[in-house]
């Protein structure tokens, strides 16, 4: 964990991603502080152009787009961290319940595993949304933890079966600790960098999920979200009318968050894995040998 | 051949499940099933069209596994009923004329982008920590952390719209007549193109991070390391010794990341206007017509599972292991 | 030491990290004569297989060879070698045995492939004639010839390491590197291997450069042995002389850890 810490710390990858999420979370709290606007109010006329009184132009119905993109921050990034963390534990439990257990249970537990894989999220998705009507963020975050959870129980299963056989455990299992206790306790703290990847893996899914049910027409509009943004530019034909600030600003948003969460999650798997590291040492090896130091 | 045995009834199985699902979703909601699914095309369809299409998704008199059963039975008699929205079309008709769409633009842009993908990873992990590695590496990660829809959307704007290099919607130009003709096939190809090159982008950056990181944990192997005491050149032992090995976890990711590939598609058909299967989706959510939303469920994950059985299939050709011992 | 046939000097090689090195090898000189089994002993991590790699160029960043380092094959200048004459000069001048059996194979090419891969490149053999001389070579480590078409999953990991030894042969080495040839092998194994290695170097005159960290099999298989420390070269010299009068303290204590071995395997 500390190791994990201090990885993280010089970690390059890790100081933008982390600044891009910090921002754009700071943005989303501070909301009422940095617009005067009400996100849902007719404060414009329709389709204008970004301008000094309305630095992000006005949507078709005249409301600020940016102090939609700032409210619907907040939307975008509580589903994304709530069902992050619902698929997370989820994931995280089952695998390291199959991995640990073995047996019956196991098999089980990777058989419906694998049919989750094998069915395909998004089309799923949609029926299942389809059904509920015109999904709220919080039903929506709900729905996806209860799908999306497979890819991580997967890799954590993988991950529990090398650490099952390490000296910790079975003097642990000789000690007669509970089962639980020893899945609990000596397992996951040890596939913890799994854990994280899955969990920013998880949340980037389904931010990048939620505002594509939302734009597909499966969420309520009245809720303000980057993903309703999309679907009501998109019904208002933004694009071909010109008015390319209402759809292009939620656009840019989705793809900096996703562009930080990612360059997060690399860097974790970087330092979980070491040799994937592009790693600084290799320019100081170059330099070594252009000075004619040595070579290979 | 036992794998590829196990893996079809695996498959069956899965269809099955997907099945069931759609079976109690309408069942598990509150309020009437019928009333949910049919409210629409209870006014709109002949009684006796209506009578039909309750038997086609089960809600007949009796107990719930009657009702199960003979659901099962109209999909595995290849009935999905009726749309609600383009009575009396079929499901079937309406979704295999969009499905022809879909394959053609998700296949193409699949196969581009593994093929592209596995060769700049495969670049990237051989020169790690040059500076080629390093470009290759940052721009795929910007390119799979861009969500599809803003990536089809962006694309659209500029190269549809703002530069006007590519039309802006439909497969081909509605004034053309499907035919083998030079003019028809080119306007396919035309309208097929930005979508195609927008789900290449989205999906080539996986790709690429995968088979770089698999090549990058095979570089220590002792056989890649024997191949270059042997005195191959660089490239047989990149390609014959490190990257053919490291094809093979590559091909069964790719089998994982078909689901999203499908869904990538689904939103980029919706953006560009393309008649396959998600803009044929998008309109059925619209209109709530749910005989086509439960259809594209089935069509959708059997053809996730054809995809899956090819790459089953090319993965025990890729490896002898697999070969006759099974 | 104009009759050696590999001649290592001052070879000192680093593993550069990002603010400090890691001196892997540290002026480490020694001489292989025609002929002649040397071995290199000493506990993992001590550099020895550092200096087998270097001996074919084989590191990568980041390794690195610092200059003043000098080894010599035949009287060439190996670190001198550009990348055309370093891909000729490998396994036609130095062949190697690695260490996991079960893993120095290509498993996804026939047998025949690797041999002829070999054979393409260095000989520009044809199919035809890379097949004659493959059945050949696998003839001499007692496999069958029509065994060329099988993949390397269809064979026992003593098998494999044979089949190595065999591509080894191909093309008449001047030196063959052994890197732990054995650990993955079971003691029969481990011990047929070696006598048909040491049969081979009979009859073709070949160098062996020898790595274990099993001094036992060092003493019985080598002539001269060097016994390598945290990257020094400590102590070198005749077998018989290690094992009868070691010098350094830690030769000692390594011999100290071989208990059964006094007098019982040399006699």
């Amino acid at each position: 964990m500390v190791q994990l810490l201090t990885g993280l710390r010089h970690n390059r990858k890790a100081l933008i991603g982390l600044t891009i999420v910090l921002i754009i979370v700071l943005i989303a709290i501070f909301a009422p502080l940095l617009t005067e606007y009400n996100p849902a109010a007719r404060t414009g006329r329709p389709h204008q152009p970004p301008s000094a009184d309305h630095i992000l132009g006005t949507t078709r119905l005249g409301q600020d787009v940016w102090a939609r993109l700032i409210y619907g921050a907040r939307t975008s990034l509580a589903v994304g961290f709530a069902a992050g963390l619902l698929i997370t534990v989820v994931g995280t439990a089952l695998g390291i319940i199959a991995g640990y257990r073995g047996g019956k249970t196991d098999e089980v537990i990777s058989f419906f595993t694998n049919m989750v894989l094998v069915v395909p999220n998004l089309p799923l998705l949609l029926v299942i949304a389809a059904f509920v009507g015109q999904a709220g963020p919080m039903v929506i975050a709900f729905i996806l933890g209860i799908t999306s959870w497979a890819w991580g129980a997967r890799v954590t299963r993988a991950e529990t079966l090398s650490v099952k056989q390490r000296d910790f455990v079975k003097a642990a299992e000789m000690m007669g600790e509970p089962q639980w206790r020893i899945m609990a306790f000596e397992i996951f703290p040890n596939v913890l960098s799994i854990v994280g990847i899955n969990f920013i893996g998880s949340v980037i899914f389904a931010v990048i999920t939620e505002a594509t049910l939302e734009f597909l027409g499966l969420g309520d509009p009245n809720v303000i979200s980057w993903g309703t943004m999309l679907y009501n530019a998109q019904k208002a034909s933004a694009l071909s009318v010109g008015a390319w600030w209402d759809i292009l600003a939620p656009c840019i948003a989705l793809a900096l968050l996703g562009i930080g969460l990612s360059l997060l999650n690399f860097a974790v798997d970087e330092i979980a894995n070491p040799r994937l590291r592009t790693g600084s040492n290799l320019g100081r090896w170059a330099s070594l040998v252009k000075a004619g130091e040595g070579r290979l | 051949m036992p794998f590829l045995l196990r893996r079809t009834l695996f498959y069956l199985a899965a269809f099955i499940a997907a099945a069931t699902i759609n079976f109690f979703l309408p069942r598990m909601m509150p309020g009437d099933p019928v009333a949910l699914m049919f409210s629409s095309a209870a006014s709109e369809l002949p009684p006796e069209s209506l009578a039909a299409l309750k038997l086609t998704f089960g809600f007949v008199d009796g107990p719930i596994w009657k009702q199960y059963l003979t659901y099962l039975a109209s999909i595995f008699t290849g009935d999905l009923g009726m749309s609600v929205k383009y009575f009396p079309l079929p499901v079937t008709e309406l979704l295999g004329r969009a499905l022809v769409w879909t394959v053609g633009l998700v296949g193409t842009a699949t196969i581009i982008s593994f093929f592209l993908g596995s060769f700049l990873g495969m670049l990237a992990a051989w020169r790690r920590g040059t500076r080629l590695d390093v470009i290759i590496s940052v721009c795929s990660i910007f390119a799979t952390s861009i969500p599809a829809v803003v990536t089809s959307l962006v694309a659209l704007y500029f190269f549809g719209f703002t530069f006007g290099w590519f039309p802006t919607g439909y497969a081909h130009d509605p004034a053309l007549d499907p035919a083998f003709s030079l003019q028809f096939v080119g306007s396919v190809l035309h309208h097929a193109l930005l979508p195609m090159i927008t789900l290449c982008f989205v999906l080539t950056g996986g790709f690429t991070v995968t088979m770089r990181n698999n090549m990058i944990n095979l570089l220590g192997q002792d056989y890649v390391v024997m191949a270059r005491a042997k005195g191959l050149s660089d490239r047989r032992v990149m390609v014959l010794y490190a990257a053919r090995n490291a094809l093979l976890p590559a091909v069964s990711s790719l089998a994982i990341a078909l689901g999203t590939v499908l869904g990538g598609s689904l939103v980029t058909e919706v953006v560009f206007n393309y008649p396959g299967l998600g803009n044929t989706l998008y309109q059925a959510i619209l209109a709530r017509d749910y005989p086509v939303i439960q259809g594209q469920l089935l069509v959708m994950t059997a053809a996730m599972l054809v995809a899956n059985f090819i790459v089953d299939v090319t993965y025990v050709l890729l490896d002898p292991r697999l070969k006759g011992s099974g | 030491m104009s009759d050696s046939l590999l001649s290592v000097k001052d070879l000192t090689i680093d593993y550069i990290g990002a603010e400090k090195n890691f001196r892997a090898v540290d002026q480490v000189s020694f001489d292989v004569a025609p002929g002649e089994v040397f071995g290199l002993a000493g506990e993992s991590g001590c550099g020895k297989s550092t200096v087998a790699f270097a001996v074919s160029r084989l590191h990568i960043p980041p390794a690195l060879i610092r200059k003043g380092s000098e080894i010599r094959l035949a009287g060439r200048d190996v670190l001198a070698l550009d990348n055309k004459a370093l891909r000729d000069f490998r396994w036609r001048e130095v062949a190697m045995v690695f260490q996991s059996a079960m893993n120095s194979l290509n498993p996804v090419l026939r047998i025949e492939d690797q041999f002829h891969d070999v054979l393409a490149t260095h000989n520009r053999c044809s199919r035809k004639e890379a097949r004659e001389r493959t059945a050949e070579m696998l003839k001499l480590v007692d496999i069958k010839p029509e065994r060329m078409r099988d993949y390397p999953h269809q064979f026992s990991g003593g098998m494999r390491q044979r089949i190595v030894i065999a591509i080894c042969m191909a093309l008449n080495p001047k030196l063959v590197i052994m890197d732990e040839p054995t650990t993955a092998l079971d003691v029969v194994v481990q011990r047929e291997i070696l006598q048909r290695i040491d049969e081979l170097r009979r009859q073709m005159g070949f160098s062996v450069l020898f790595i274990t960290h099993d001094l036992g099999l060092m003493v019985q298989f080598c002539d001269r042995i060097g016994v390598m420390l945290s990257g020094k070269l400590v102590e070198q010299g005749r077998s018989d002389e290690i094992f009868r009068r070691p010098q350094h303290d830690y030769t000692r204590k390594l011999w100290a850890s071989f208990p059964s071995l006094k007098g019982g395997l040399l006699g």
